[in-house]
């Protein structure tokens, strides 16, 4: 047979994944470490990670900005979604919200270390938090926007890469009272149930991708045919077993699952569950379209 | 207004413009001169394109048939590159054109997610003589043409008269005839992005084509050049 065809780049690679990955985690880890002074109560034990969990955030961001310049191919590229702003578009939208995250994770170690100024820390906590929480939410959105892919369109994008967000967050603080020595009890237990949660609304949201996936449109069951194809590493052993059987098989008895080791170990594999993830849901909305 | 959008659709709309085209599969001979056209007229870089034609034979010896299907840009009334771009780059025109201002491109590459006709491209930085590099581009319609009273250069130079251009609002236009009169059908249109590139009789054999991988062993290998030289990989791996 002859064919005569005209190849086509997918436009997002996995640059695209690893910055989903990091700014969902920078966002989580922000909303832990200002826990205790938004909460107070048990999350004051807490409170030994605060400046490291700020200075995680801190740090992602700034591995994230390069990522996106690379990405984008100039500096100043990255202000012109805010200095165009196009309000139908998330990715304006999380731009703007990036800066003003990052200005909220200064601001707050600012105003806890150096300007002594505790009655801006519950605001900038809540604020700070909720624009950490809408970095995977607009990235979520990013895919969910394009309605003609019909793998991404889908509600529960943005909810998923949410909760994907709070795992890997979760299991960075996780991993950061462990080098602290903060493994007192309330610490480990606020830890392990939000690590818990967040691992099993990703498995039922998994269950609910696949089945979307086997029963959906053509363009959808093609999507799943190139991921078991070609992509069935990443998408049964490293995101279904290693990153949501595993870490829920750790943390499902609670008093295993709040051993410290225990703990950092289901973290790590709900964070390699995390990025795999939403490797496997870019490159499922993308590839079935690449030829047509 | 419609949301998102910078210009309302303007089709049957009094006074106004409404840029389409007929694309009569019966006509074309894959020749490929549309495609020459528009390289030469915009100077498109090599491994892109503005426009294309797919070839693919369809049936067993000895009935067998070749099928050509010129591709472009729809100019969608509904067009979800534009509703998603976050620097407004790419606007909707009034008369129907879907435009890029290069000038405000950040290369983010959502317009390309958002098409389902993979009509757009990354233009590469070291292009020797236009400088425009490092943005995306688009078919235009040749606005700066059809301004100027003239046809885009894939129509001006159709040998088989394939593909005809004109304004859908006018009732003596070629367009408004034909896709009044004839059976036509646009691409995806399950998608809601309202095309306004019309296709005469395309059969269900050459439509399926919009769904099918290459299938033959010289398309695969060709596919394999292709990516290899995007560092072995279909996606997108930098500003070239």
């Amino acid at each position: 047979m002859f064919e005569y065809s005209w190849y086509h780049i997918a436009p997002w690679g996995a640059e695209l994944s690893v910055y989903f990955f990091l700014i969902g985690m920078a966002g989580m880890s922000y909303a832990l470490a200002t826990a205790p002074d938004l909460f107070g109560g048990k999350f004051e034990s807490l409170r030994a990670i605060q400046t490291p969990g700020l200075a995680v955030g801190l740090i992602v961001v700034g591995v994230c900005a390069p990522l996106l310049i690379m990405d984008l191919g100039q500096p100043g590229r990255f202000l012109y979604p805010i200095i165009y702003f196009h309000w139908t578009s998330p990715l304006s939208w999380g731009s703007v919200f990036l800066v003003l995250f990052t200005a909220c994770i200064a601001g707050f170690y600012w105003a806890k270390n150096m300007g002594n100024r505790n009655d801006l820390l519950k605001p900038l906590a809540i604020v700070g938090s909720l624009l950490g929480l809408s970095m995977p939410l607009y990235t979520g959105l990013d895919l969910m926007v394009n309605t003609t892919r019909e793998v991404w369109a889908t509600p529960w994008m943005p909810v998923m890469f949410t909760v994907l967000s709070i795992s890997s967050g979760t299991a960075m603080i996780a991993i950061i009272a462990k080098v602290r020595g903060v493994t007192n009890a309330d610490a480990m237990a606020i830890l392990h149930t939000i690590l818990l949660a967040s691992v099993a609304t990703t498995f039922a949201l998994f269950l609910g991708l696949v089945v979307s996936l086997l029963y959906g449109s053509g363009e959808m069951q093609q999507g799943w045919e190139i991921l078991n194809s070609q992509y069935g590493t990443q998408i049964w052993l490293l995101t279904f077993v290693i990153g949501i059987l595993l870490p829920l098989g750790m943390l499902a008895l609670p008093a295993v699952g709040r051993q410290p080791t225990m703990l950092i170990g289901a973290g790590v594999a709900s964070m390699v569950g995390a990025f795999m993830v939403r490797e496997v849901l870019l490159v499922a909305g993308q590839l079935p379209q690449l030829y047509y | 207004m419609a949301i998102g959008l910078q210009a309302d659709p303007s089709e049957g709309v009094a006074g106004k413009k409404r840029w389409a085209m007929v694309v009569d599969l019966r006509r074309c001979i894959g020749c490929m001169a549309c495609v020459a056209a528009c390289k030469a007229e915009y100077d498109v870089p090599l491994g892109v394109w503005r426009t294309t034609v797919k070839v693919k034979d369809l049936g067993q010896y000895p009935n067998t048939k070749r099928q050509f299907m010129p591709r472009l840009c729809n100019h969608c009334d509904n067009p979800p590159c534009v509703r998603n771009c976050p620097t407004e780059a790419t606007y909707k025109h009034e008369e129907g054109y879907v435009l890029q201002r290069y000038e405000r491109c950040i290369a983010c590459r959502t317009c390309m997610a958002a098409c389902p006709y993979n009509a757009r491209h990354v233009l590469p930085n070291n292009r020797s003589r236009v400088k425009i590099g490092g943005v995306v581009d688009k078919c235009t319609f040749c606005e700066h043409r059809v301004s100027n009273g003239l046809v885009p250069a894939c129509v001006q130079t159709c040998l088989g008269r394939t593909r005809i251009f004109g304004d859908l609002n006018d009732p003596n236009s070629e367009v408004r005839k034909l896709v009044a009169t004839k059976a036509v059908a646009v691409l995806k249109p399950e998608k809601g992005t309202k095309p306004q590139v019309y296709y005469i009789q395309p059969t269900q054999k050459i439509t399926d084509q919009l769904s099918s991988p290459p299938a033959s062993y010289a398309a695969k290998a060709d596919a394999e050049a292709f990516y290899r030289h995007n560092k072995g990989r279909q996606f997108f791996g930098g500003v070239l």
